[in-house]
């Protein structure tokens, strides 16, 4: 069905498309929700479309049965773009980007739902939405080091003008911490892309074609354009101690930007380490391993830590990002079949969980206008629908078997049980503060009595464009996390690939 | 016939005196003053395709033999510099009709660019000293003029008093360093410095003095045209003054003329002698980005803050003289024809805006976004272009620029040349807040509700600019394969 068809590209052009139409809207302003929506569900559509036809275990198919398969991408599209430097626009998926992929396009979707009463220059807030979902999507297909960074960067230019547009009061503080913080990691993985670029020496910056001659680079090379990459992927994931963007770019960012912050962005640093530095810089990555291990427990730790401490229900869920993000670098930091998988499935999985919390955050501002938790109280009452949904959430979020987050977190720790035995005890007990914090929050301000602390005869239950989105995000999490395999089974050989250089992970 | 020889290799520079020569005559004959800036965009035009058939079409080749004493080379080299110099001046001419409108002695203003630009081209066709510093001066004398061209006001007056009493002074260090190397090689001809130099350098006695003082005395020469630091201070205060139009001029063009005579010398006539001065070179490229970004941070009129950000421009595109690689100066010299779309293309906008009312401080650009969307789109492409925000010129220029540090840096035992592209990075991350700031006050405060229309002739040289930089960024296969040339062209090879 998708033979000769450049279903990549497409899916990438379409939000762009969708973001010109709805910036020339002119006077038509109210048009611009339905023009974001529709580009945003024909790229959807076309994501599921690729993840149907993508083919399970591509490398035990036999040649030629593929089409459009190259080095186990599938859908692969290569041209010359700017021949002199050897640059090319190279996209393909594999089992690793397919499942960030379509998360993408669904998360994009949804958030435009969820947008749907957003008044104040509505033009601009959906065509910039559209915007950073060409972004994201480029980088989770790129397979040339500079399209993988144009792509990267695009995504910070929407970013910051949402927060900075559409952002709670210190939205310019925030918004320019954003932008520069994340612009200076950017520029230390462009400066490791520089270094493999002419290392390799093959004038081509095709990600494929370098990894095949970078994993012979010297140790002491390998070192240092790993940390560069490390720092600069690190930083967006975020890591201890470089995560001090993301709180404030949470809290002031509007519900959408922080659905998709932290749904997508910040899968972006996850993606990269698992696509570009692990995979080619093999010594490098070696020679990091307790830094990489002792960051990520650091990460689980201190971002759980301070979730007890926080008295904002949505910086709460912000920094539990942190926290719940450390899993998918101690995936990585094991080196081994099963750990990667599992962290690649964290990205998954937490793309989804924390989608439902920020929703859920935005619509406990929406409703009672305000979202600090000593002043709610007992609002189960009155927001039912929102008080289930909350739970839900939550009880995902904390690692509920039976819900996404327990695969893959349950799949870390026996990872790094394989690999360091009894020090699992440390990320172990970030999952009973991880209960603690979730639950206190959920008792203090859905459940127990009324506090009376702010006016709440007026607060109603979700709104439709606030529940379906929600509700659609509750029923995916629900299935993945009794069918995980659907996913596993695709990330699985991908990972395979990816490990190679490590002598059969 | 070796005079009409010299005369046809001049024949597009007697073009453009020509049409100088006669602006001031057309200012009598016409009531309407737009005729004179189709005047004077005729042969720039003219000139600017037919470099564009050469270079990027390869219909014809310039005359290039027979020239004889070798004074100018027609090579890719000269032929892109003078691409950007003649964009630059289309750039600023376009923009030049409502922004000097009702103004007196217009028919001067445009013979001045003209001159300007004739005498830029010039020094990128230089392969002799004593042409060099003819072009050098020519531009200069024509741009002293220039920026005091708004006669009525104090501003300009003293931007064109500091920028002539500098300028003089900067060309007598040059004059006198190439006196000295002609006292060191007995020749003015660029390429044939090297040996003496180099013999002169290693020598023991005070002779070597001589070679340490020539170089010196130029590196200061130049280092004033080019605003580097610490020869920058003059650069702000004149282009606050100038008339807007001219300070672009002078920021994407006049500038870029200083580096194309840094290159000249540098690049083939003291080669030999680079490790005497890499290091203080690339020291002065990390003082100059950091200078120019550090201080622009808190400007808070429009032109200043653009006048620093294009002293840090120098400072990136100097990176090339340490390097000294073809690829860095293909780099270096892609980032030339970017920062000349990408620089005058902001001024422009500056200068469409004073058309309409709208003051220089940048809490006057508030809620722009909202007056005038497409001036605000344009300037905020220009801002980002300048930080290097991809998929824009900016960046893919950058991003060779840099990358040629990293590449030189990967040779054994010339590991800290990676420090100039860390330098490079850090600064474009910070130059960044300066830019966004801008943007920010655009699209994300308040201002007045009374819009802004976009006047047409501006209008139309930002919309060029623009697309430039939109194209440069996201194919610039050609573009840069002629900047390889060009750099080939400068090693000869």
């Amino acid at each position: 069905m998708l033979e000769n068809v450049p279903v990549l590209s497409l899916t990438i052009l379409l939000p762009l498309v969708g973001a010109l139409v709805t910036f020339t809207l002119g006077k038509r302003e109210s048009m611009a929700k339905w023009v974001a929506l529709a580009f945003s569900a024909a790229a959807f559509l076309l994501s599921l479309a690729v993840a149907f036809e993508f083919v399970v275990d591509p490398y035990s198919a036999a040649p030629g049965e593929l089409d459009g398969y190259s080095n186990g991408y599938q859908f692969y599209e290569s041209h010359v773009w700017i021949e002199s430097l050897g640059i090319n626009y190279i996209v393909g998926v594999d089992g690793i980007s397919l499942p960030l992929f379509v998360l993408t396009t669904l998360l994009c979707m949804l958030s435009i739902i969820f947008s749907w009463d957003t008044d104040h220059r509505p033009k601009e807030y959906f065509g910039l939405m559209l915007i950073l979902e060409v972004g994201v999507l480029g980088v989770f297909v790129a397979l040339d080091y500079f399209m993988f960074y144009v792509f990267w960067e695009i995504v910070l230019i929407p970013m910051y003008l949402m927060i900075g547009i559409w952002g709670g009061p210190n939205k310019d503080y925030a918004a320019i911490k954003f932008f520069i913080y994340t612009h200076i990691a950017s520029l230390a993985m462009l400066i490791a892309i520089m270094a493999m670029y002419f290392e390799a020496g093959l004038r081509t910056f095709s990600i494929e074609a370098i990894a095949e001659v970078s994993v012979d680079f010297s140790s002491g090379l390998q070192l240092a354009i790993f940390a560069a990459m490390f720092f600069g992927f690190g930083v967006k994931l975020p890591m201890v101690p470089f995560h001090t963007w993301l709180p404030d770019a949470h809290v002031e960012a509007p519900t959408a930007g922080s659905v998709l912050l932290a749904g997508l962005l910040l899968k972006m640093g996850g993606y990269g380490l698992i696509r570009v530095a692990i995979p080619s810089l093999p010594s490098g990555a070696e020679d990091m391993v307790f830094v990489m291990a002792a960051i990520a427990v650091a990460s689980i730790l201190y971002g759980a830590i301070l979730c007890l401490a926080q008295a904002d229900l949505k910086k709460m869920v912000a920094y539990s990002s942190i926290s719940h993000m450390g899993f998918v670098l101690l995936g990585y930091a094991t080196l081994g079949e099963l750990g990667v998988v599992a962290g690649v499935f964290q990205m998954f999985a937490h793309g989804l969980v924390t989608a439902v919390l920020f929703m859920m955050c935005g619509v406990v501002q929406h409703k009672c206008g305000t979202r600090m938790i000593p002043l709610l109280g007992g609002l189960a009452s009155r927001m039912p629908v929102a008080a289930t949904l909350m739970t839900v959430g939550f009880l995902a979020s904390l690692g509920l078997p039976g819900l996404v987050s327990f695969a893959a977190e349950f799949m870390v720790f026996a990872a790094m049980f394989f690999k360091w035995g009894m020090w699992i005890f440390l990320p172990i007990t970030a999952v009973a503060v991880t209960a603690a914090y979730y639950l206190w929050a959920l008792q203090r301000s859905m459940f127990g009595p009324m506090t009376n602390r702010i006016e709440t005869s007026h607060v109603r239950d979700v709104d439709w464009y606030e529940g379906v989105p929600v509700a659609v995000l509750i029923v995916l999490i629900a299935v993945f996390g009794v069918f995980p395999a659907l996913v596993f089974s695709r990330i699985g050989p991908a990972v395979e690939i990816a490990l190679r250089a490590f002598g059969g992970g | 016939m070796e005079v009409l020889d010299v005369l046809g290799a001049f024949m597009p520079q007697l073009l453009l005196v020509l049409f100088a020569l006669a602006l001031p005559a057309l200012d009598y004959l016409f009531k309407d003053k737009r005729v004179l800036a189709f005047a004077t965009l005729a042969p720039l035009v003219g000139y600017a395709l037919a470099l564009v058939s050469w270079t990027v079409g390869g219909y014809w080749e310039p005359p290039t033999d027979g020239v004889s004493p070798h004074l100018i080379e027609i090579d890719m080299f000269s032929g892109l510099f003078a691409l950007a110099f003649v964009s630059v001046g289309i750039i600023v001419v376009l923009s030049s009709p409502e922004f000097i409108r009702g103004e007196r002695n217009q028919g001067e203003y445009y013979a001045l660019i003209l001159l300007a630009v004739t005498g830029m081209t010039v020094v990128a066709m230089s392969t002799d000293l004593i042409i060099l510093f003819v072009g050098l001066e020519i531009a200069g004398i024509a741009s002293f003029a220039l920026s005091g061209f708004s006669k009525g006001e104090k501003r300009s007056a003293e931007a064109a008093t500091k920028y002539f009493i500098v300028g003089g002074f900067s060309s007598a260090l040059t004059l006198f360093a190439i006196s000295l190397f002609y006292g060191v090689a007995g020749t003015t001809e660029i390429a044939a410095l090297g040996p003496e130099m180099s013999a002169m350098l290693s020598a023991v006695d005070g002779t070597r003095s001589v070679a340490v003082m020539a170089t010196v005395m130029l590196i200061a020469g130049l280092g004033f045209k080019i605003a580097a630091v610490p020869f920058h201070m003059w650069a702000p205060d004149v282009y606050e003054g100038a008339p807007t139009p001219i300070s672009g001029l002078l920021a994407a063009a006049s500038k870029k003329m200083g580096v194309a005579a840094l290159f000249k010398i540098f690049l083939i006539g003291i080669i030999a002698t680079k490790s005497d001065w890499d290091v203080a070179l690339g020291a002065m490229a990390i003082l100059t980005m950091t200078v120019g970004n550090v201080i622009a941070v808190v400007q808070t009129n429009i032109k200043r803050m653009l006048a620093y950000s294009s002293i840090a421009q120098a400072g990136y595109i100097l990176i090339v003289l340490p390097i000294g690689t073809d690829y860095a100066v293909a780099g270096g010299l892609f980032h030339v024809v970017t920062h000349a779309f990408m620089k005058s293309g902001a001024f422009m906008v500056v200068a469409a805006l004073v058309v309409r009312g709208v003051g220089e401080s940048i809490d006057d650009y508030r809620g722009l976004a909202k007056r005038s969307p497409l001036l605000a789109l344009a300037m905020t492409l220009f801002l980002l272009s300048l930080a290097g925000i991809p998929p824009l010129a900016g960046f893919a220029s950058k991003f060779v620029l840099f990358s040629s540090a990293v590449d030189a840096a990967l040779v054994p035992g010339q590991s800290w040349l990676i420090w100039l592209a860390v330098a490079g990075v850090l600064n474009s991350a910070l130059s960044l807040y300066y830019y966004a700031r801008v943007i920010k006050r655009m699209y994300m405060e308040k201002g007045s509700d009374d819009k802004v229309s976009v006047p047409r002739m501006a209008g139309t040289a930002i919309l060029f600019a623009s697309v430039m930089t939109v194209l440069l960024g996201v194919y610039f296969d050609a573009v840069f394969d002629l900047c390889q040339q060009a750099a080939a062209a400068l090693f000869g090879t």
